[in-house]
């Protein structure tokens, strides 16, 4: 992907003169004073068309406007919340590369869910079942070798198969895999979400990270860490393939790592 | 803690190392090594996963405390029952990292074992050597 140019704005610096003062004002507030939410939203406000700005500037590249927008915006509202302007840096100059960040992040996370190429796929979602009917078979997760043999294909082709579900969005891989039984088998776990969690020493100061993660990561993240379930049995429980549990993990550990270094920053 | 690091009985021309710049943007480098070591090493997946996710949380944990400018240092090593991974950083800090933390639970779960020290870099300069060792058994299949 070519990046557009990282200095949209700068030529336009003024226009946004009259909200500098606004952030030496928030500055001066303490933590829980109430000024601060509104403080927050007129800088939000005010500085929206810059997340704009860029958000169009990522068009057309197959993801919807609407999200961009979102995206970015969301962007930009932590690089108001994390801007020091004691620093003596220029917001804009620290607020740009934040939003577009944000905005990069959105399109490696998500949006590239149709360039699969079709063998790699169908690879990707053959392993994918193997692995379910073998683990049953077998109460354990299998090994490449023993997938090769039951699916009568080679170890490399397996190994492909493999590692195309780590090169790509789960979304784009699983869908026909799992199909509505992983809705339905979701429903059935809702209530039980936060067993595991409970009583482990890290619960104080991991609650509020935990909480970033959508139900089923959270989930997920408890009983692999918590309860220590192998990922195949997590599987089976939760209705999602070794695969996707493995997927959901990687991404969700990867999210706790930022939210602490944040906390420490 | 260095007297606890692990010795595997493998000559040392197959082991295999990385070095990289100390940055989380390596991070999926490392995380594929390590997932394609265990692979062709016939780890079954929950195993592989395993690896994978341990080595990322180790070297994500190292990168944190890493000095500016520093490199990350990884050696896979692999035995016939266990694969191994020692990887280091430099470090302005003293310390090893906690291991009361979530993050070396996460380690410790995925693991067989995991070990961490810290020792002077040895030229001088003041910083140290940060390194987590781990290492991930073949499980054993019945029958």
């Amino acid at each position: 992907m070519t990046e557009p140019a990282a200095t949209p704005h700068r030529q336009h610096s003024h226009e946004y003169e009259h909200l500098l003062p606004l952030f030496d004002e928030l500055a001066g507030l303490d933590a829980d004073d109430p000024r601060r939410a509104d403080l927050r939203e007129q800088l939000v406000t005010g500085f929206l068309p810059v997340a704009e700005n860029i958000a169009r500037r990522f068009s057309g590249r197959g993801a919807a406007k609407e999200d961009l927008v979102q995206v970015a915006t969301l962007g930009l509202i932590n690089a108001i919340d994390r801007f020091d302007p004691g620093k003596g840096t220029d917001f804009l100059s620290y607020a740009v590369p934040t939003v577009m960040g944000e905005v990069r992040r959105h399109f490696r996370d998500s949006s590239w869910t149709m360039r699969v190429p079709r063998r790699l796929k169908e690879l990707h979602q053959d392993v994918s079942a193997a692995s379910s009917t073998l683990a049953q078979r077998l109460g354990r997760a299998p090994t490449p070798a023993e997938i090769a043999e039951y699916l009568g294909v080679s170890r490399d082709d397996v190994y492909q198969g493999l590692q195309v579900g780590h090169a790509y969005h789960p979304a784009s891989l699983e869908e026909s895999v799992t199909g509505d039984d992983e809705g339905m088998r979701l429903a059935e776990t809702v209530g039980e979400e936060d067993a595991g969690i409970e009583g482990v020493e890290y619960h104080e100061s991991l609650q509020p990270l935990l909480r970033v993660l959508p139900q089923r990561e959270r989930r997920i993240l408890a009983l692999r860490f918590f309860e220590n379930l192998t990922q195949t049995q997590i599987a089976e429980r939760v209705g999602l393939s070794q695969m996707h549990v493995s997927r959901l993990l990687s991404r969700s550990l990867a999210r706790l790592r930022e939210g602490i270094t944040e906390d420490e920053g | 803690m260095s007297e606890q690091r692990r010795h595997v009985e493998i000559d040392s021309r197959d082991d295999i190392e990385l070095r990289l710049g100390a940055d989380v943007v390596h991070l999926p480098i490392v995380r594929s090594v390590a997932a394609n070591i265990a692979m062709r090493a016939d780890f079954d997946l929950d195993a592989i996963s395993d690896l994978e996710l341990a080595v990322d949380e180790a070297c994500a944990t190292l990168i944190a405390l890493a000095a500016a400018e520093s490199i990350l240092g990884c050696r896979f090593t692999i035995g016939s029952d266990e694969i191994a991974m020692t990887a280091s950083v430099c470090s302005d800090h003293t310390e090893a990292p906690s291991t009361s933390s979530f993050g070396w639970q996460v380690l410790n779960t995925l693991t067989d074992s995991a070990v961490t020290w810290s020792e002077p870099d040895g030229v001088g300069s003041g910083q140290h050597l940060v390194s987590i060792e781990l290492s991930k058994r073949r499980p054993v299949v019945a029958g």
